[in-house]
């Protein structure tokens, strides 16, 4: 099939009403984002006199969003190379959050631990897990999406919720089937610094400060190095990429190996921030993860990241202000109006060439 | 096997099914009326009414329907606010009765014969399905998977916070968490009404009814126009559109017409279990549904019954009588039904590895998994 | 069949004879992001006529085609057929409408047979609905037995053996899928019939075959055909008239020797001399 470039004497840029309409449908979705917000911005400054409330949700949202946008940054890694939904991917979030909580008692962490052995040890656990993690994204994709890589999408899917259902089993019978309390090792809830009647606690400290090296040294990664180079070209075009000579295989199980590592990373910070581990955590958590991807526009690194923040956001607003019991609803119901009206996301997606 | 298909050419189906249908019917005489096998054999009937009705979504016409127990709800409900006590308030708290029973006719509430609410049952959760498929029509195979379970979500957290949502004074939405129960029994007319404590077998052959409608309609839509056009639309669907087949109403048809076998099925084990409490419509029961055709074979009427009927029994009876002390006995402090959803999860995974297409594939199944044919480009993607 | 209203173009080349406009684009572009595809393509294909559009590899034909038959919407410029504008018609409309088309590389519905691919083809030719297709009245019947009936007819008529009107479309010879492809666009009874790349791993006498047969197809049914073609004899030896596109744009149009002559053609497949 042709992909012809644009002629020299053809139409002066692309057709206004194509312009129009796709301006129209990002501005639409960032009303639409920005719609409950804004209500209660009014809301708060009409009943209280200051934005307060709205700002403490939006600093627990945006803390919150850090740890949505790396898991969000894994979906996306691997729906950028091999065009497939990571159903399963949440689940690694879940067990990363088990792993860590298992290594705190291997290594002796506890809240009588000194604040020295506490950043060693942290930062042991946070390696650790996001070595397990990583791994076990890898193994999934060996077991569950590899064979299936000429079968019809619905196949891996398929599988991909099996393997789901097999990991959230796992999280019953490691700890049960409600959620477990642990440690405040970080004193998660103690308060940083208020500004404005806007406090910021040590978890959200914690929340940014891991996540923004995670994510600036992922895309140096992926736009520096030699292997960031291979992801990028299989996730253009697979053909040409091995026809230069990249090893395809490896290079998607790498992409796996990164998405997994950021998800056990996640698991980590939501273990200190929440100080509560559970089998359905992931389950929430990555479809979250997964319309903060879709909003960013999947397959976009800084999307990711992006939706993530705003997903955040948008949960802690609706936990706070409409009420947990109806959050999921609410977070669905975003993804559906994305999915059907803008489905490129906020930044527009990368798309594989059609060959 | 084979060669008796072969002798009976286009009337296999409906001996085999004849006979199979009289069989089961006649296995509950030999058995006590309160029996737990009937018990666990009219859960199977339910589960076959629905699997056979996801077939018709995914299995037909290839859309991957994640939300399915959406439309159990919707039937369940159905029973639940038409012949229950919870809308007490209606009529002046005389309540309204449609042909109901005679216990029932003298409850508040509204009382309405089950058959009333079968139709009922039938046409909210056709509209439920074509509502629901209406934002997955222009959608790949995989955002159709998203989509249709987000609103299986949507759909259980209004179930679960249906308490608080009235429609009137005193008209909960649904019971939330709580059971809204009891639940009219099934009374048809002429017939002395069902008896769950002192009678199952009414109960079971009920069922055994649904399940050859059911199948009839099945059998029926396969080899029509409508079954070609979803089974070209499944294949190819830009080949089928431009073949001239109409792809939003083919699909909304594929939806509503699954939807309602999920009604029914929802509707039916209602008013059998007295009882409908929105924690039985979690995701975990759309899996359930999509192992059962998976397992017997993606769009294969027959391989659909078998795996609704094999994983059904293994659910309520296997795990929890027969296998649960197996880790136990290995020396692992876990009963099997704690890993019942876990045991799923595997089966899922190994057959679509090892045998995609199902213990009993329908013929064209092994060709499309192995040649890599399927709906993955949506007519609504333009590429040069 | 004039449509009332449609001006009556006279056909370029085609012996003189005024022939009334069948289909007909106006201005038509196709862009993709920053691929503008077609680009300002003014179109007509006159009544019972055999034309063709040829051109090197990349330069528009089949997306020219998809847009036709309502695949692509055009970026901007109008599409009217008989008459009826159709340039943001849905697909299944307008094969309801008479145009009909086979795919460059073959899109049979694999593991139906080929009486069923054709029988695909008949859908909008017929009206059994959900519950007609559940009750299964009558009229739907004999609706299926006159379908099923039609659709050998029309595989015979293409040259496809008895023998294999049941056998899946999957496990037939190349020669015999296309020989379906085609039966099962004519099944929905089109008055327009797009062949996209029809000889397409032919050999000499194969494609000397198809020619006849397309002539044929013209006369028997009283068929107007749009060619997409790259070998050379076929598309001399049955158009009328002859399109030429390069890089999306319309670069030649006439009667075969015309066109053969035309040093915009050469140098469009031959790259510049000199």
């Amino acid at each position: 099939m042709s992909g012809v470039p644009a002629a020299p004497d053809g139409p002066a840029g692309r057709p206004a009403i194509v312009v129009l309409r796709e301006a129209a449908s990002r501005y639409g979705l960032i009303a639409v984002l920005a719609a409950l917000p804004l209500y209660l911005a009014i809301l708060d400054l009409t009943h209280d006199g200051d934005l307060s409330k709205l700002g403490n949700n939006i600093v627990a949202g945006l803390s919150n969003g850090a740890i949505y946008a790396l898991i969000a940054l894994g979906y996306t890694l691997v729906y950028g190379i091999i065009e497939l939904i990571n159903f399963a991917h949440g689940e690694v979030f879940m067990i990363g959050s088990f792993v860590a909580f298992g290594l705190w008692g291997t290594l002796g962490l506890g809240l009588a631990t000194g604040p020295l052995g506490l950043v060693f040890g942290l930062l042991a656990t946070l390696l650790i897990t996001m070595v397990v993690c990583g791994v076990m994204n890898v193994m999934i994709e060996q077991v569950a999406y590899k064979p299936l890589r000429n079968a019809p999408k619905l196949a891996p899917l398929i599988t991909a919720v099996g393997m789901s259902f097999i990991l959230q089993n796992v999280g019953i019978l490691w700890l049960g089937a409600s959620p477990a309390s642990v440690a405040d090792l970080i004193h998660a809830q103690q308060d940083v610094v208020t500004v404005a009647g806007v406090t910021v606690h040590r978890a959200d400290v914690l929340a940014i400060a891991v996540t923004i090296p995670l994510v600036l040294a992922l895309t140096t990664f992926i736009s520096r190095s030699r292997l960031g180079k291979a992801m990028r070209a299989t996730a253009q075009d697979p053909d040409a990429a091995r026809l230069m000579g990249i090893n395809v295989n490896t290079t998607i199980s790498l992409t796996f190996l990164l998405g997994g590592a950021l998800a056990g990373a996640a698991g980590l910070i939501n273990l200190l921030y929440q100080t509560s581990v559970w089998y359905f955590q992931g389950f929430e958590a990555g479809l979250i993860a997964f319309t903060a991807a879709v909003m960013g526009g999947i397959g976009n690194l800084k999307g990711a990241v992006l939706g993530g923040l705003i997903i955040g956001c948008i949960q802690q607003i609706s936990d706070y202000r409409i009420g947990a019991d109806w959050t999921p609803a609410v977070v669905f119901a975003y993804l559906i109006l994305i999915m059907v009206f803008r489905p490129q996301g906020l930044i527009g997606e990368v798309t594989r060439e059609a060959g | 096997m084979t060669a008796v298909r072969n002798r009976l050419g286009s009337h296999f189906n409906l001996v085999a099914a004849i006979a199979g249908l009289a069989i089961a019917a006649i296995i509950p005489m030999f058995l006590d009326p309160l029996s737990s096998i009937t018990d666990n054999a009219i859960t199977a009937g339910a589960y076959v009414v629905m699997a056979l009705g996801l077939n018709i979504v995914v299995g037909f016409a290839g859309l991957l329907d994640l939300g399915y127990v959406a439309f159990f709800a919707f039937g369940a409900y159905t029973t639940a606010w038409f012949a229950s006590l919870q809308f007490a308030p209606a009529n002046h708290s005389k309540g309204i009765h449609i042909l109901a029973g005679d216990f029932a006719s003298k409850l508040p509430g509204l009382h309405f014969n089950f058959l009333i609410i079968l139709v009922l049952a039938i046409v909210i959760t056709g509209i439920a399905g074509m509502l629901i498929g209406l934002p997955t029509l222009r959608l790949r195979g995989d955002y159709i998977a998203i989509v249709t379970l987000a609103f299986g979500e949507i759909i259980y957290r209004f179930a679960v916070n249906g308490d608080a949502i009235h429609l009137g004074k005193g008209y909960p939405l649904t019971g939330g968490r709580q059971a809204i129960a009891p639940l009219d029994s099934i009374d048809l007319p002429g017939l002395p009404a069902f008896d769950d404590a002192s009678n199952l077998r009414p109960f079971f052959w009920f069922v055994l009814v649904l399940v050859a409608l059911v199948l009839f309609v099945n059998f029926r839509l396969r080899e029509s126009r409508l079954g070609r056009a979803w089974i070209a639309m499944r294949e190819d669907e830009v080949a089928a559109a431009s073949m001239g087949i109409p792809l939003v109403k083919t699909k909304l048809l594929a939806y509503a017409t699954g939807a309602a076998f999920g009604g029914i099925s929802g509707a039916f084990l209602a008013s059998y279990q007295s009882a409908v409490n929105a924690d039985q419509f979690q995701f975990g029961v759309s899996i359930f549904i999509l192992a059962m055709i998976i397992m017997g074979g993606l769009g294969s009427i027959w391989g659909v019954v078998f795996g609704a009927v094999v994983l059904s029994f293994i659910n309520t009876y296997f795990i929890p009588n027969v296998f649960n002390s197996i880790p136990s006995h290995l020396g692992l402090n876990f009963d099997l039904t704690q890993v019942s959803f876990g045991i799923f999860g595997f089966l899922i995974l190994i057959v679509m590895v090892l045998r995609p297409q199902g213990l009993f594939p329908e013929r064209r199944r092994k060709i499309e998994l192995t040649e890599g044919i399927g709906a993955d480009e949506s007519l609504a993607e333009e590429r040069p | 069949m004039t449509a009332p209203g449609a001006p009556a173009s006279p056909a370029a080349g085609s012996g003189g004879a005024l022939a009334a406009t069948l289909l007909e684009t106006d201005h038509v572009s196709k862009v993709f992001g920053g691929l503008v595809a077609v680009n300002d393509v003014s179109f007509t294909i006159p009544e019972h006529a055999i034309v063709s559009i040829i051109g090197p590899n990349g330069a528009g034909k089949t997306t020219f085609f998809n847009m036709l038959t309502g695949l692509y919407k055009p970026t901007t410029g109008r599409i009217a057929f008989g008459g009826r504008e159709i340039s943001h018609m849905r697909p299944d409309r307008i094969t309801a409408l008479g145009i009909a088309r086979t795919f460059q590389n073959i899109r049979l519905f694999a593991t139906m047979s080929a009486v069923e691919n054709v029988m695909v083809g008949q859908h909008s030719r017929m009206s059994a609905g959900l519950i007609g297709s559940i009750l299964r009245p009558p009229r739907v019947r004999r609706e299926e037995r006159e379908a099923r009936e039609k659709a050998r007819e029309t595989l015979s008529y293409v040259g496809l053996a008895e023998s294999v009107h049941d056998e899946r479309a999957i496990n037939l010879a190349y020669g015999d899928q296309r020989r379906v492809e085609i039966a099962r666009a004519l099944a929905s009874d089109p008055q327009l019939l797009l062949l996209d790349e029809p000889t397409a791993g032919m050999n000499p006498q194969e494609s000397d075959q198809l020619t006849a047969f397309m002539r044929r197809l013209r006369d028997d049914r009283k068929l107007t055909i749009l060619l997409i073609e790259h070998d050379m004899k076929v598309v001399m030896g049955v158009s009328e008239r002859i399109t030429v596109l390069d890089h999306g744009e319309k670069i030649a149009e006439g009667d075969p020797l015309e066109v053969r002559a035309n040093p915009l053609v050469v140098e469009a497949y031959l790259g510049k001399q000199g």
